[in-house]
């Protein structure tokens, strides 16, 4: 029995704490939930107005973070105050701790190495291609583009170079190819421009352009080289390089092969030869 | 004329530059042929060309007499269209192609 009334008085004291301190709490966590969201929205929003005035990335992001913690320690207060707290106390601990947490941000985050990346950017690593899904304390998942999921550890990343696509909004298609030596090179530039220029993917700036790269042995390498946003790039290159194959046979230009220079050891003069390798 | 006109006028009259494409045909409305395409109106454009010949080609094959959908035979003169209702000249030969003509009795 002793227990029991035992258990019971801590019962009625738990009950009586929640109904003395409940709603306080209650009012408290709904202000820190919303002044998180506020703050998120807030560190967005700042960035974007910050940006226009044309500070280095390291400043803007020193400025917008502490701007955040102040942002946070004042909903901190607030809802310490619904708590019961005096507000003198609030004030000074948390003074305390903005200046701690401010110097931390000012002195230490530069020299923090962050990631080239965010989340739902296409990278490259080495050879792995893919998007980024998601960044843990250790490493990020990236998704390939034939529906692998790939776990990086973050010190592979940091110690290796890596494309980032999406830190600008565009790319250049570069497709070379040889055509042998006897054919209409006027000829194929006109139908290589052609086909660039009907393209609506392709951008207008910087314009698309068609030259001869090199002199090759094989034959005579031309370019083609065209800008468009990064969502387009695949499937236009692989339209171009269709339609390129199409028109140059419809035109009658052909494609270079490689040449090899054959001598038979030990047989007459007659027999040195070069061509294509094809036989006749 | 200076090089920046000149550089606009042989942009504006060298090449016409569509800005997408649409897979025009006709069909079958009681006694009457009318002209349709896809996308419609106010659905965007196909930015591909190679794809919207595919396409017409396809469209053309389900619409053949022989076809077993619901679009056989009362589907004709398929052909692909720019963003101003121009003929779109195919890729692989740069000439006009129609699928699926139209036989006039």
């Amino acid at each position: 029995m002793n227990a029991m009334e035992t258990e019971l008085q801590k019962l009625k004291e738990v009950s009586e704490m929640v109904t003395l301190y409940g709603p306080g709490i209650v009012r408290a966590l709904i202000i820190l939930v919303v002044g998180l969201v506020l703050a998120k929205l807030f560190l967005k929003y700042s960035k974007l107005i910050l940006r226009r005035l044309n500070l280095k990335e390291a400043t803007l992001s020193v400025v917008v973070n502490v701007l955040f913690i102040l942002i946070i320690t004042l909903f901190v207060a607030m809802a310490a105050q619904f708590l019961g707290l005096k507000a003198m106390v609030i004030g000074r601990i948390l003074v305390a701790i903005s200046l701690v947490l401010i110097g931390i941000v000012v002195i230490f985050r530069p020299l923090i190495p962050t990631l080239p990346f965010k989340v739902g950017h296409t990278v490259k690593t080495g050879d792995l291609l893919g998007k980024v899904e998601g960044t843990t304390l250790m490493n990020t998942r990236i998704r390939t583009f034939d529906g692998k999921t790939v776990f990086v550890p973050h010190s592979k990343v940091l110690n290796d170079y890596l494309i980032n696509y999406h830190l600008i909004p565009n790319r250049q298609i570069r497709i070379d190819f040889p055509i042998g030596y006897p054919e209409d090179l006027l000829r194929a530039k006109a139908v290589l421009s052609e086909i660039l220029a009907k393209d609506p993917r392709i951008l207008k700036a910087p314009p698309a352009r068609v030259f001869v790269i090199n002199l090759n042995l094989d034959g005579v390498q031309l370019a083609a080289w065209s800008w468009v946003k990064n969502d387009d790039y695949w499937r236009t290159r692989c339209d171009l390089l269709e339609k390129i194959k199409l028109r140059f046979d419809h035109e009658g230009i052909g494609f270079a092969m490689p040449r090899r220079l054959v001598h038979m050891q030990g047989a007459s003069e007659d027999c040195t030869g070069s061509g294509t390798g094809l036989a006749e | 004329m200076d090089l920046k006109e000149a550089m606009k006028t042989i942009g504006a009259g060298w090449i016409q530059r569509p800005k997408g494409f649409r897979v025009r045909f006709e069909r079958r409305q009681g006694d009457e042929w009318v002209t349709d395409s896809f996308p419609s109106e106010g659905e965007p454009l196909f930015t591909s060309d190679v794809m919207a010949w595919e396409l017409a080609r396809r469209f053309a094959e389900a619409a053949r007499k022989e076809a077993t959908g619901e679009a056989n035979g009362e589907i004709s003169s398929i052909t692909v269209v720019d963003d101003k209702g121009r003929a779109v000249t195919f890729y692989g030969t740069d000439g006009l192609l129609m699928l699926n003509p139209r036989v006039q009795a």
